[in-house]
């Protein structure tokens, strides 16, 4: 097996046993790069140089003895949503084409002090918004397994990189499904963490109140070693949370004796497609036969989560978005002939249509008359959701789902309909409203393709959640990169 | 037909935290331009804001001096438009619930009449950036460093009947943000700004007019002017029989008039909604009494104690208290005491102030002390040294810290008062000058001052001049 | 519902070419019209949580900068150590 093709966790071992250098590692990584990306397209920048500099330091601490952490010396490519020191962070936006940020997000940090050696920046759905990847300014990013399909989206190039081996894990944003979707459609592994979890301080918001950054990889314990290093305080997003985590990885255990696994109906009812349904409920009625215990229980207000959170996200991101305006940094258009015309120009050429729809969704429930009937609606609504998983969470230990209602589409098939592509998220957006964590992990083909199971857990139970994932993990094996 | 004006202030003061509102930088004025800056304060993608504890503190302190009820728990939200000064296209604000809310001041007006006016909201928010205008340049330049300074905005009722009361209560929020050493209040820094609602009405109507608002005042007597001068505009109108329209004018100081900057068609459209980077901001309830303890006496109060318990006249007590400085050492010099509270209010309206205003110095960075003004004071109350030696130990000490006994001595400044002593070198003038006591006494009364100059001589300067003339005139009509 | 693409850009600083304005109409409507299927809810939908307060940051500067040239290298347009934009006065 070339090292590209090894999980993290492996690696982490061979490292310690100088089976291998981080160099080694890297250099199989960016070779896979080299063979595949052409194909995949997903990256937008490789760091070929820093990457290698900074696994030759990593061998020269392995050499001299140092203790490093788990993750020391593995590669890792970041969604060009999260800030990079000195590095491009594009958003796959024509608007921060040439934008290099002066400093680093907190998870970059984190990944920095692990000493993880990043290979480059991800391609996505601009501004993280979409659900195939096909909104990029730059390329499309094909998936893996069948290249005329879409890896989903909107982390579409940390999906597809990790089931093709271009990156042994990587890190994606999660806003409403746009981890676990992807990580769906790939065959990968995806975990959208607790809101709260993760600090948001450098990742380019999309919609601030839902977004969270989260690992994908080929494995569970991968998954479970990259969250337990991104995750904890940070005292630059006051919407972190404040409290200790425990060690993911160390303590993952595929045991779902006694595990109380809810069912509910709304997530197996109508726009889920029949096989991907019985792919799911397989697995659940795998899991039962290991001792897990199934709970029927009821989510109503699901019906309404698409709706409250396409209000809610497109909402935030009007205003987030309003900074990109051509004066302090990105794309500024060539001639105006005023303040307005800068703006609307630079606007309108800097964004692509399906984030300007957004935009002009969000302002308009926003704007003055249209507020109580639309955002405050949906924040009602909100707020039903999370009293009804509060409810469902007293009869159940965590919540089993499709990820998806389908499996990876064709490119192109969704691009000429938004509200069509705006379904694909169906089964993910209340998690986010929620702000509760959840994982997607595959569970079988159906026609070929992957289908991924989503648990969702009750607020900073990722433990139980990977626990889950871990035992789906041990029926259908740990996925390997696919040939392209 | 009379007419009545009616006026409401929204009034911005800078807080003197050591940092801004949402990030580290220092919030400091005047420095080389974007030089206090960070990612957070210029927007860059990805950055959050962090809310300074002391922003909320000095709001809820404001709250209790306007006597606001606080709303202890709130949230902060957005207010969404472009501008170039404004980094986020947003201002972090707050909408629906303010931190402090239906207080009111009472404003002492012109001959000593008192008036309440009510204050609608304060609230917390950041200040945007400053443009930068050359018109040797073709663009506009942009200086960040006033991004996320940290601002209250006090919104008054309606009010104010004339630009004289909105004076009066602009000048008592001053003082009172001066008092409880929240904003440095210097208006040629722009640390205090108001935007001015003016309407009129008839006369004993009791409906209100359609109101302007006037953006761009950048001092108190700017918003007299503005007021007045919009007052005039809309009355005239309404003469003509022409309708008001309501609108957002702006004032031009120089030209002395205001243009339409929006009617009410353009209103901008702020889409405020709540900031999903903050939660909900906490002030548990003993906090919130804390603070409200640490409220000094404020001016208002100081006025009325000062007229009524120290018979200081009502002018001279609010000049004394407007000024955290001046009321400082008055305080004190009455409580050391020992002298008339009038004679201090007097040396500190003219000296002191003189030298304040002449070296744009603060009392608190010169060597003036309340022990020795009233050491000053008592010794020309005692008759020891004259007013005018007074003046001169007071300049020593302002200019080289001199020891009071010590100038009085080098320079010979203390006063013979004793009886006998002057009754001898009167008695010698008297005798010298025959021909001046008979002129007195023949009628030419302006003898006298030639007499007592003579006996000020004669002392070289020492002797009381008091009881030197009440001696030569016992002598002369005795 | 009838949504008038031209005043929400316009509030939105973006320009919609004409060729582009009868489909972005259309998305923008079948868009709303699908968000605007919600229950009826009432209540108070402002979110405050005094369970759960912000912690506040202290009043402390910092002290690690970055430079002006760092902060402001992405700027388009920059002189005498200012972004610049174009001509305006409000």
């Amino acid at each position: 097996m070339e090292l590209y093709e090894m999980s993290a966790n492996e690696l982490s071992l061979m490292l310690r046993e100088k089976k291998c250098s981080s160099e080694e590692i890297t250099r199989s990584v960016l070779d896979r790069i080299k063979s595949t990306d052409d194909k995949v397209g997903a990256y937008l920048t490789v760091c070929e140089e820093n990457a290698l500099s900074k696994a030759r330091e990593v061998d020269a601490k392995f050499a001299k003895g140092e203790q490093l952490s788990p993750l020391a010396g593995i590669p890792i490519g970041i969604k060009d949503n999260i800030s990079t020191k000195g590095v491009l962070t594009t958003c796959a936006s024509k608007m921060l084409y040439n934008y290099v940020p002066p400093f680093d997000a907190f998870v970059i940090g984190r990944i920095n002090a692990a000493d993880m050696v990043i290979t480059g920046k991800l391609n996505m759905d601009e501004f993280a918004m979409g659900s195939s990847t096909e909104n990029s300014h730059f390329k499309k990013t094909h998936n893996p397994h069948d290249l005329d399909r879409v890896p989903g989206g909107s982390s579409g190039g940390s999906a597809a990189a990790v089931a093709a081996g271009s990156a042994v894990v990587t890190l994606g944003s999660d806003t409403g499904g746009s981890i676990r979707m992807p990580a769906s459609y790939c065959g990968t592994v995806g975990l959208k963490p607790t809101y709260g979890a993760v600090s948001r301080y450098g990742l380019v918001a999309f919609a601030s109140s839902l977004d969270q950054i989260g690992p994908l990889a080929r494995n569970v314990t991968d998954a479970a070693m990259l969250f337990g290093t991104i995750c904890g305080h940070d005292s630059m997003d006051a919407t972190s949370a404040d409290r200790e985590y425990p060690d993911f990885a160390g303590k993952l255990n595929s045991d779902v004796k006694g595990l109380r696994i809810g069912v509910p109906k709304e997530y197996f009812g109508e726009g889920v497609d029949d096989s991907v349904k019985q792919a799911v409920m397989n697995t659940v009625r795998e899991l039962e036969k290991k001792g897990a215990e199934i709970v029927d229980i009821s989510l109503p207000s699901t019906k309404y989560a698409l709706n409250a959170y396409y209000i809610i996200s497109s909402a935030e991101a009007s205003s987030n978005l309003a900074r990109f305006d051509g004066v302090k940094y990105g794309y500024r258009t060539e001639n105006y002939d005023s303040l307005i015309d800068m703006y609307e120009k630079t606007r309108s050429e800097g964004f692509g249509d399906e984030v300007k729809r957004r935009i002009m969704l969000g302002t308009f429930v926003l704007s003055s008359g249209f507020f109580d009937a639309y955002y405050k609606k949906a924040k009602l609504v909100a707020m039903k959701i999370v009293e009804e998983f509060n409810e469902a969470f007293g009869r159940c230990d965590i919540i089993a789902t499709p990820a998806t209602p389908g499996t990876a589409f064709r490119l192109g098939e969704n691009m000429g309909d938004p509200t069509k592509m705006y379904a694909a998220d169906i089964c993910t957006v209340t998690v986010n409203i929620a702000g509760l964590p959840a994982v997607s992990v595959p569970c079988g083909k159906v026609n070929g393709l992957p289908a991924g199971l989503q648990f969702i857990g009750k607020k900073f139970d990722e433990q139980t959640l990977l626990n889950a994932a871990f035992a789906v993990e041990k029926l259908y094996g740990e996925a390997r990169p696919v040939n392209v | 037909m009379e007419y009545e004006t009616i006026v409401g202030l929204e009034v911005h003061a800078e807080l003197n935290t050591k940092t801004k509102i949402y990030c580290s930088c220092r919030n400091a004025f005047g420095l080389e331009v974007n030089t206090q800056i960070c990612p957070i304060c210029t927007g860059m993608p990805g950055t959050l804001p962090t809310l300074n504890e002391k922003v909320v503190e000095y709001a809820v302190k404001m709250g209790h001096a306007t006597n606001c009820s606080i709303n202890n728990v709130c949230k902060q939200d957005r207010k969404n438009y472009f501008y170039p000064d404004l980094p986020k296209a947003y201002q972090i604000s707050q909408a629906d619930i303010p931190l402090c809310e239906h207080g009111y001041v009472d404003v002492m007006l012109d001959g000593g009449v008192e008036k309440r006016i009510g204050i609608t909201r304060i609230h917390i928010e950041e200040d945007a950036g400053k443009m930068l205008h050359n018109d040797a340049f073709q663009g506009s330049l942009v200086d960040f460093n006033r991004c996320g300074v940290p601002l209250i905005e006090i919104v008054s009722e309606p009010d104010m009947r004339s630009s004289a009361e909105a004076k009066a209560y602009l000048e008592t929020l001053k003082s009172i943000l001066q008092y409880i050493d929240i904003s440095d209040c210097k208006m040629q820094e722009g640390s205090i700004r108001c935007d001015v609602n003016v309407s009129v009405r008839p006369k004993g109507s009791t409906e209100f007019g359609k109101r302007v608002e006037m953006k761009n005042v950048n001092s108190f007597s700017g918003a007299m002017r503005a007021i007045d001068y919009e007052s005039r505009r809309q009355i005239e109108a309404l003469e003509r029989g022409e309708e008001i329209f309501q609108e957002t004018r702006r004032w031009d100081d120089l030209k002395g008039e205001n243009f339409l900057l929006r009617s009410k068609e353009d209103a901008q459209d702020y889409r405020y909604f709540p900031e999903p980077d903050l939660t909900t901001i906490y002030i548990p309830l003993e906090k919130v009494e804390e603070l409200k303890k640490t409220i000094p006496e404020l001016p208002n109060a100081k006025v009325k104690r000062y007229v009524k318990e120290l018979g200081i006249p009502q002018t001279d007590a609010e000049l004394i208290a407007e000024n955290l400085q001046r009321c400082g050492l008055f305080d004190e010099c009455v409580s050391i005491g020992g002298v008339s509270p009038k004679t201090v209010s007097n040396w500190i309206l003219a000296d002191v102030s003189k030298y304040m205003n002449e070296t744009g110095k603060d009392i608190s960075g010169s060597n003036l002390t309340a022990e020795k003004l009233v050491k000053i004071i008592k010794l020309i109350e005692d008759g020891k040294i004259s007013n005018n030696s007074g003046k001169i130990i007071f300049d020593e000490i302002m200019k080289n810290n001199a020891d009071i006994d010590a100038v009085i001595s080098e320079k010979g400044l203390s006063q013979i008062s004793d009886d006998s002593a002057i009754e001898k070198i009167v008695n010698e003038v008297l005798a010298a000058n025959e021909k001046s006591v008979s002129d007195y006494r023949g009628g030419k009364t302006n003898a006298l001052g030639f007499l007592v100059g003579q006996c000020m001589k004669a002392s070289r300067g020492q002797a009381n001049p008091a009881k030197c003339k009440e001696l030569v005139l016992k002598y002369l009509n005795g | 519902m009838n949504i008038d693409v031209q005043h929400l850009a316009k509030l939105a600083r973006l320009r919609i070419e004409d060729e582009k304005l009868s489909k972005f109409e259309k998305d923008m409507e079948s868009i709303v019209s699908m968000v605007e299927q919600l229950p009826d809810v009432t209540g108070d939908a402002s979110g405050l949580d005094p369970e759960h307060p912000m912690k506040l940051r202290e009043d402390v500067p910092a002290e690690d900068k970055l430079s002006r040239a760092e902060l402001l290298a992405n700027a388009p347009k920059m002189q005498a150590g200012c972004v610049v934009v174009p001509k305006t006065v409000e």
